[in-house]
């Protein structure tokens, strides 16, 4: 990164500033808080499940720019999402849409993977429950 | 600053009787309030009190050890009237009227279970009052407890509202945040300590605190966003700051304040505008925090925090923290781990 430049690149700060679905469900048919307890980042993804299909994702966030934008995309992604296709979001797809190589400092990946962690937790916990 | 119930369990633990004085009536001033205490045991051991030391508390100290001593109850008038101090214009010249009797701290009492009553009502979130009734010279008075006014009995001389204590609820279980747990406990009041990682707010940091919780902070912060709460944000980290302050601002709380330097808390400022919040909103939020005292290490910034927490209580006006002496300021994009 030179001299004066911006620290994050542009999707992270679209989506830090203006958050797309961080909002609380009605009625999630599952849920799951993710929490980093170095930094203190906590991440609360919820799913609306109708069939096989999210009908809605939404989020809950006090985290920092990075994992708050990777909750704003994923669940952006996720919505009308498949199961099978919203288990399948892998890592290096979610450090792609936060900008791809270099977006996110290696210091910064759990940061930018939490999000993903609460989707993977709360579905686990779905199948359980289901 | 204990509460009476505080009070009445550490003199149960080495008396069995005390006076209790009740400070009733003053003129020419007085910078103890109406219903200030002072207790005093049968060797002169002494707790609270009913002026801010020197003679008076010393007279009525006398009249307490007196009264124990002949085990009845007075109406007691002490004048600050030394002559030497008033040649020198030395003395306030003012009156106090204090209501001294003899209390059982280990055998049923009427006024230990009225005040421990009104205590324990208020500690749950109630109003009580103490209502002391006219009384006979030479005999206890007699007390009642009410939660409204409109009962309070017609023959009451004496009325002590018993409040629920203010609370402070501080976000970020930092350093700062310690100290100002310990100090807003010695001042009465209720402190609730917030953060997102159990491992910084525990009980051995944080002793003095009514409670400790962790979670998600904006939303453990929600149902204290309520007229007369005190809200610190000591985390020095937008991720907290950001999502508390948005409906804090708006909230009916009594006081918002934030540890930052100057410039983090123009960037917090600027961020705030941009999303809707009034400028109104934004003039409530003190940052940085605390009262210009000088001073750079956390008990020092502490301190100051709550002296100006003290400042609004009293609703006096409040000088804010120089640039020197607050946090450096750090980039908003970048404050995070």
């Amino acid at each position: 990164m030179t001299a004066g430049a911006p620290p994050y690149g542009s999707a992270i700060l679209e989506h830090f500033r203006r958050p797309r679905n961080q909002r609380r469900l009605e009625r999630p048919s599952a849920a799951h808080e993710a929490y980093n307890p170095l930094c203190g980042d906590r991440v609360r993804l919820e799913l609306e499940i109708d069939g096989l299909v999210v009908r809605a994702a939404g989020f809950t966030a006090n985290a920092c720019a990075i994992c708050t934008a990777a909750a704003s995309i994923l669940t952006e992604r996720l919505t009308g999402a498949t199961l099978e296709d919203a288990a399948g979001v892998r890592d290096a797809e979610m450090l792609a849409a936060l900008g791809g190589e270099g977006a996110v400092p290696p210091a910064r990946v759990t940061c930018a993977l939490l999000p993903l962690q609460a989707l993977r937790a709360a579905l686990a916990a779905w199948r359980t429950q289901a | 600053m204990p509460d009476i119930l505080e009070q009445l369990e550490s003199l149960r633990a080495r008396e069995f009787r005390v006076a209790m004085a009740t400070l009733v009536a003053a003129r020419g001033g007085s910078p103890r309030p109406l219903g200030a205490k002072l207790f005093v045991g049968l060797r002169g051991d002494l707790l609270g009190s009913v002026s801010i030391g020197g003679c008076v508390d010393a007279r009525v100290a006398e009249h307490g050890q007196r009264l124990l001593g002949e085990n009845r109850s007075e109406r007691v008038t002490v004048t600050v009237d030394d002559t030497e101090a008033r040649e020198l214009g030395l003395t306030c010249g003012a009156e106090f009227d204090l209501l001294i009797e003899p209390i059982e701290l280990r055998d049923p009492d009427q006024a230990v279970d009225a005040y421990e009553t009104a205590t324990r009502l208020s500690r749950s979130g109630q109003t009580a009052y103490v209502v002391t009734t006219a009384t006979t010279p030479g005999q206890r008075p007699r007390r009642v407890v009410v939660t409204d006014l409109a009962d309070v009995p017609t023959d009451a001389f004496f009325v002590e509202r018993i409040a629920p204590p203010d609370v402070l609820v501080i976000v970020g279980a930092s350093d700062v945040a310690a100290t100002l747990a310990r100090l807003a406990r010695i001042l009465g009041l209720r402190v609730v300590v917030v953060d997102g990682r159990e491992q910084y707010a525990t009980k051995e940091r944080f002793a003095a605190a009514d409670e400790i919780l962790v979670g998600m902070p904006s939303e453990l912060v929600r149902p204290f966003l309520r007229h007369g709460t005190f809200l610190v944000l000591a985390a020095h980290d937008y991720k907290y700051e950001l999502p508390i302050l948005r409906d804090a601002l708006r909230s009916p709380v009594r006081y918002v304040g934030m540890l930052s330097g100057r410039k983090r808390a123009e960037s917090v400022r600027t961020v705030l505008r941009e999303e809707g919040l009034s400028d109104a909103d934004i003039a409530r939020l003190h940052a940085p925090i605390g009262l210009d005292i000088g001073g750079r290490e956390p008990e020092e910034i502490a301190l100051s925090i709550a002296a100006q927490l003290i400042a609004v209580r009293e609703n006096k006006s409040v000088a804010r923290r120089s640039e020197d002496a607050a946090i450096p300021a750090a980039p908003l994009a970048r404050s995070s781990a």
